[in-house]
């Protein structure tokens, strides 16, 4: 998932590592042909080494883990990741308070798991198709393109970072108001969704300009 | 594009046989090849010695006795070798004493990967062919898949040592194309020796590296040690068996030497991936790096150590997660002109 910058201090031939135990106690017949070519692939090529952000562990989520990078300011990890666990401890409180507060039959629909809700608010948040600048004889116009799942990715969780640190009150800590962007965003509401329709509208609104786009 | 900073040795030898046309002619080596075994049958009979079996020792012997030189450098003392030691394996000059080139394609300037690809091409046409003529049989075609992982391509080196001319990155890519459009058709079995030719083996397992014994200490205790670097870290661990899963870091406890949670993390990676957390005890030394290097460091160490532990398979998807490949990243120098490594100084106009 993660593509290479300019140049690595890898040989080309190096290999993603698979850290999932899951795919390695799986017995060889369940695994498809295209399984088997890789696994067969992996065993003659040498492997990158694991970063250091990255673990076997329940707790460990490639995508919180690019969240809190995305959060870190002048390399202050350790601060980006007591204020992501905040987050989550703060989306668990209000989730577990409704929970309690709901009558018999809504207690069911309450989803509970943090990590369920942060990732299904960014899948709302994430823009199905985007804007590029385009020059032709002298004019930029905006023309509508389609994005690749990286930058969907990407502009979701940048869109909620710039969110929550410029629109709130001066008094309010970072983790409460992500809370509340994020459970916002879970339930498709919120100025981060705001946003996204009206990318959505400008690119239906340059229609016309679609054919500019030579890629 | 990617840039090659890391380099392997095939890439650090000067290929000599590509850098020009030759300067010699090919009855000019024929001459002295005849001139150089004459001279050893005379060298022979100097010194007394049966001209028919005369190996190359004898004349090194023979000739630091006859010319004795006090000179340093080696190269620069006479030598008496066969000429195609001599004369490096370069194209001969490619044209006859009326100035008319041998090669058909020798006005194209690159008359060997020309006829490289010709010939690549015309085996292809081959293959189709019967391809169709088994397709107008109506008969079974073979599609027996060749080992795809076992095998590599010849690098753009080994390429050029082997026409002997320079071969540039886009003329590399279109040959290796043109040979995996040859390997991809069914009947590619017909010409399967001459596709030998530019294909090599690479070693089927990439566990090359020995796996030591398990060590036991007074107590009857099973245990292993390893060593781990990272950045400027560098960690020596020792796995104890049978233990409660007590880590201890130059003397003190996890928790206190590693308040991150990541760092524990990292340290406990190894034993979660192999299921063992519990089973273990370990004693490590760290010097050098910062928090996360000696981090890193340790966990190399400590899946070098668990490799003894354990069975070949799990040695394998231990290697498949990335758990012992030592990181090569390291901090980027700052070069001179600029600020950083890569930040500029702040451009200004005037």
């Amino acid at each position: 998932r993660i593509m290479p910058v300019r140049w690595s201090r890898y040989n080309p031939s190096y290999l993603e590592p698979e850290v999932k135990t899951e795919l390695y106690q799986k017995p060889l017949e369940e695994l498809t042909e295209e399984e088997r070519e890789q696994m067969e692939l992996k065993a003659v090529r040498p492997i990158k080494a694991a970063p250091p952000t990255l673990s076997s562990s329940v707790f460990s989520d490639p995508m919180i883990s690019k969240f809190t990078n995305m959060m870190m300011k002048s390399g202050n990890k350790v601060l980006a990741r007591s204020l992501m666990s905040q987050t989550l401890e703060a989306i668990k409180r209000k989730q577990l308070e409704k929970y309690h507060k709901a009558p018999e039959n809504e207690k069911e629909t309450i989803e509970c798991n943090p990590y369920v809700i942060f990732h299904q608010a960014l899948k709302n948040c994430q823009p199905i198709i985007g804007l590029s600048n385009i020059t032709r004889g002298g004019k930029t116009y905006q023309v509508p393109v389609p994005l690749t799942d990286n930058r969907k990715r990407f502009l979701a969780m940048k869109w909620l970072i710039t969110e929550c640190r410029e629109n709130k009150h001066r008094r309010t800590m970072m983790p409460e108001k992500l809370s509340q962007e994020l459970l916002l965003a879970f339930n498709n509401e919120g100025p981060v969704i705001k946003k996204k329709h009206v990318l959505h509208k400008m690119a239906e609104a340059n229609r016309a300009y679609a054919h500019f786009r030579w890629w | 594009t990617l840039r090659l900073i890391c380099t392997t040795t095939a890439v650090q030898r000067k290929n000599v046989g590509a850098s020009g046309p030759e300067k010699y002619t090919e009855a000019f080596i024929k001459k002295q090849i005849e001139e150089f075994n004459l001279g050893k049958r005379h060298l022979a009979n100097m010194m007394g010695e049966d001209p028919e079996t005369f190996t190359q020792e004898d004349i090194d012997r023979a000739i630091a006795y006859l010319f004795p030189s006090g000179l340093f450098d080696q190269q620069a003392r006479p030598v008496m070798k066969h000429p195609t030691e001599i004369f490096p394996e370069q194209r001969k000059i490619q044209w006859g004493e009326d100035g008319r080139p041998f090669h058909f394609l020798f006005y194209t300037g690159k008359q060997s990967y020309y006829s490289l690809m010709h010939e690549t091409y015309e085996k292809l046409l081959n293959v189709q062919k019967h391809q169709d003529q088994l397709m107008d049989e109506d008969l079974p075609l073979q599609k027996e898949k060749r080992n795809l992982a076992g095998s590599r391509w010849l690098t753009k080196i080994e390429l050029e040592e082997m026409l002997l001319e320079k071969v540039s990155d886009d003329d590399y890519s279109r040959f290796i194309q043109l040979l995996q459009k040859l390997v991809a058709l069914p009947c590619a079995d017909i010409e399967e020796k001459y596709i030998q030719k530019f294909s090599k083996e690479v070693p089927v397992q990439l566990q090359k590296v020995l796996i030591e014994p398990l060590q036991y200490d007074e107590r009857g205790v099973a245990f292993s040690t390893g060593e781990g670097k990272r950045k400027t870290a560098s960690a020596t661990a020792v796995v104890y068996d049978n233990g409660t899963g007590k880590i201890t870091v130059n003397g003190i406890d996890i928790l206190h030497y590693f308040p991150v949670l990541q760092d524990r993390e990292q340290l406990l990676f190894p034993f979660q991936f192999l299921g063992r957390i519990g089973k273990h005890d370990m004693v490590c030394t760290v010097s050098g790096g910062g928090r996360s290097a000696q981090a890193g460091a340790i966990r190399l160490a400590s899946a070098k150590a668990l490799r003894s532990f354990v069975t070949e398979k799990e040695v394998e998807f231990m290697r498949q997660a990335g758990l012992l490949t030592v990181d090569p990243r390291v901090k980027e120098r700052k070069k001179p002109g600029q600020e950083g490594p890569r930040r500029k100084f702040t451009w200004k106009k005037r």
